[in-house]
């Protein structure tokens, strides 16, 4: 930093130790080249920061918020569902499946069958065969039925999912 | 109608989840920002797309702003990393028109195109012609520490150099800045001849 003008610049940008300053101010006053170059730099100074700034287009700000929301709607589903609604919603089937089977199984007479006895020839067309449609009567149990087999599904999926990235 | 809120507030309330702050945001610095991103793309459309690119990504790492700077002087750095990659990327020439890195000490010699009174064109449309001739280096340098309020430490910390390296291509600037100045004005005057 020797040359007059870089001093110069220094003085009028204010970067240069107060002593300096003082000295530079001194110079000016007293030097006719100083002076000269002093004015000359100090008309540019006042003209380079009278430089416009340019403008965007109208639609500027909306296009940036427009790509945010996009970006935030683009967000998979699955990121936003809180994992202890899932957790809630397995407890509850779970439960209810448990209490179910307790349910049935206190129901069941166990001494019922001791006295079974084996027929010596078997007639399979007198054979009453009870149709498995006749144990899901009644829409409860079958929208039950309907949830565990989805839930089921679910947690199969699941599962496959976690093993198939551990891989 | 702009925001009174200061940019820290602004970026506290966007964190809280309120976009309308971050338009506000965005509105407050797009002039800038596009002006910075002009300096490298010398194409409106380029200009828009940086500039855009630049508020996006600003959004994103948003909670990773330490406050320990400006915001201003944050998204700089922001806009800075992104036009370079954007010329990396197009790869631009990015040399001034007339190719000529060193710059012609003119001492002892009265700045010229004071002399000139050329009337049907502003001084500003000159001032920004000859901005647009320089290389991007030189008119961001010139552009933050004009317009952008940005202290040589700040830019220093915008294009990751060192405070004392920005004082020297400042000064540099300014030389090429004025003799582009004079060069095209001395070219207009010919030309009214």
């Amino acid at each position: 930093m020797n040359s007059i003008e870089e001093k110069l610049w220094d003085y009028i940008d204010g970067t240069c130790p107060p002593a300096e300053q003082e000295a530079i101010a001194t110079l000016i006053e007293q030097d006719e080249v100083y002076r000269k170059k002093y004015n000359e730099l100090l008309q540019l100074n006042m003209e380079f920061a009278s430089m416009e700034v340019e403008e965007p287009s109208m639609a500027f700000t909306y296009n940036v918020m427009e790509t945010i929301r996009t970006e935030h709607a683009k967000q998979p589903l699955k990121a936003t569902i809180d994992k202890r609604i899932i957790l809630g919603i397995s407890a509850f089937f779970v439960l209810t499946l448990a209490a179910l089977l307790i349910y049935a199984l206190s129901m069941v007479n166990w001494s019922a069958g001791s006295g079974f006895k084996m027929p010596d020839q078997l007639n399979l067309t007198q054979l009453k065969v009870t149709h498995i449609s006749s144990y899901f009567t009644g829409p409860v149990v079958k929208g039950f039925l309907f949830f565990d087999v989805v839930m089921g599904l679910f947690l199969l999926d699941n599962y496959l999912r976690r093993k198939s990235a551990t891989r | 109608m702009q925001s009174k809120l200061s940019d820290i507030e602004l970026i506290e309330q966007t964190l809280g989840g309120n976009q309308s702050a971050y338009a506000d945001l965005v509105k407050r610095h797009q002039r800038f920002v596009f002006t910075l991103a002009m300096r490298f793309a010398k194409g409106r459309e380029d200009a828009e797309e940086i500039a855009q690119d630049c508020f996006i990504k600003a959004y994103r790492s948003l909670s990773a702003f330490q406050q320990q700077s400006k915001f201003s002087t944050w998204l700089y750095s922001i806009v800075y990393t992104t036009a370079m990659t954007f010329l990396r990327k197009k790869r631009i020439d990015t040399s001034s028109i007339d190719d000529d890195e060193s710059y012609i000490q003119i001492e002892g010699k009265s700045s010229g195109y004071d002399e000139y009174n050329v009337e049907n064109k502003s001084r500003s449309y000159y001032l920004n012609q000859a901005i647009e001739q320089l290389l991007p280096d030189d008119a961001t340098i010139i552009t933050m520490f004009y317009k952008g309020e940005q202290s040589l430490e700040e830019i220093a910390q915008v294009m990751g150099i060192e405070a004392n390296t920005v004082k020297v291509k400042l000064f540099r600037a300014r030389q090429r800045l004025k003799e582009k100045l004079e060069r095209n004005l001395k070219h207009e005057v010919k030309e009214l001849i």
